[in-house]
């Protein structure tokens, strides 16, 4: 199964569309199951829904062979997680499609490190798609650690001097 | 000896998606506090579980300015209601608008700029920049734009 996600605070028919499209000429072997969002465009060629609790977004993540969605961060950082080939469009704020260009930056950043493939308009997607078939994601190694613990040393410091 | 610590009730605020997911990463420490949490959407309840409490205030930004009024108003709720002593966010506009009420109302403030925002600071980084008392990036190149960021690693 190939997982498709676009998020739920904008519409992104520019990819559900071409993913539609694609798939109605038998552009893959798999089935596909989408998460749309508020999307205006239905698609006719597979199962899509606009949101998903977030135990069943992860289990689609786990459960499929690669996924394709926008560059947001959740599904970046699920895709990790779970070690999946991610292939991303990046929102354009000139569509309409995000408040800005942050997911063009993410994009390219996520790219050049090697964990996930990019398709920068609908005219690169095919290949990129192609391309994502053997794609092996690099392993990214979480740095939450060090963050939390910096919360935690001003939380221990701001409870003591509540405690004073 | 270990001198005895109050429990901190602590506020997590953020939209559902990506900004709330960098923020969980990072708050695993979570007996340790009163923690509850202010989002978006329903849809991420089930992952909020181990939190005592969740408000969904739904969603806001800068497009809709009536519908982040009534955002506004709900936060403004909440935050009365369970006075926390600091408010933690990574974003978007809920995060914002609950740090400033949390400031106003004597909570400080803990800001992790998402680590979407590459290039710059998000919009709602900026604004909350100037009443924060910790304040995180997650691109070592955005700390160098102001002494009160700091780089310490990133959530993902």
């Amino acid at each position: 199964m190939i997982f498709l996600t676009v998020g739920t605070q904008f519409p992104f028919d520019r990819l559900v569309k071409l993913i539609d499209e694609m798939s109605g000429q038998n552009g893959f072997k798999e089935k596909i199951f989408a998460q749309i969002g508020h999307s205006s465009y239905q698609p006719r060629n597979f199962e899509s829904v606009p949101s998903l609790e977030s135990h069943l977004f992860a289990k689609y993540m786990r459960e499929a062979s690669c996924a394709i969605g926008h560059a947001g961060i959740g599904t970046i950082t699920m895709a990790l997680d779970y070690n999946k080939p991610l292939l991303v469009m990046p929102r354009l704020k000139k569509y309409g499609e995000a408040v800005n260009n942050h997911q063009l930056d993410i994009a390219r950043k996520f790219e050049q490190d090697g964990y996930l493939l990019a398709a920068y308009d609908v005219g690169e997607l095919p290949a990129k798609i192609e391309k994502l078939k053997s794609f092996v994601p690099g392993k990214r190694q979480s740095q939450a650690k060090a963050l939390a613990e910096r919360i935690s040393i001003f939380l221990n410091e701001l409870s003591k001097s509540k405690s004073n | 000896m270990v001198k005895h610590r109050r429990k901190l009730r602590i506020c997590l605020a953020a939209s559902a998606g990506g900004h709330l997911s960098q923020l969980l990463k990072i708050t695993e420490d979570r007996h340790s506090h009163d923690i509850f949490c202010i989002t978006t959407t329903d849809m991420i309840r089930t992952k909020l579980q181990k939190l005592d409490k969740v408000y969904v205030v739904g969603e806001s930004n800068r497009q809709h300015p009536i519908r982040t009024a009534k955002v506004l108003f709900k936060c403004l709720k909440v935050v009365l209601q369970q006075r926390p002593d600091v408010v933690i966010s990574t974003g978007a506009s809920v995060g914002c608008i609950t740090c400033y009420i949390g400031k106003l109302l004597g909570a400080k403030v803990v800001w992790i700029d998402s680590i979407a925002n590459v290039e710059r600071v998000s919009l709602s980084g900026r604004m909350v920049r100037y009443i924060a008392d910790l304040f995180l990036v997650q691109w070592p190149k955005l700390a160098e734009k102001h002494s009160n960021f700091e780089y310490v690693g990133t959530a993902i």
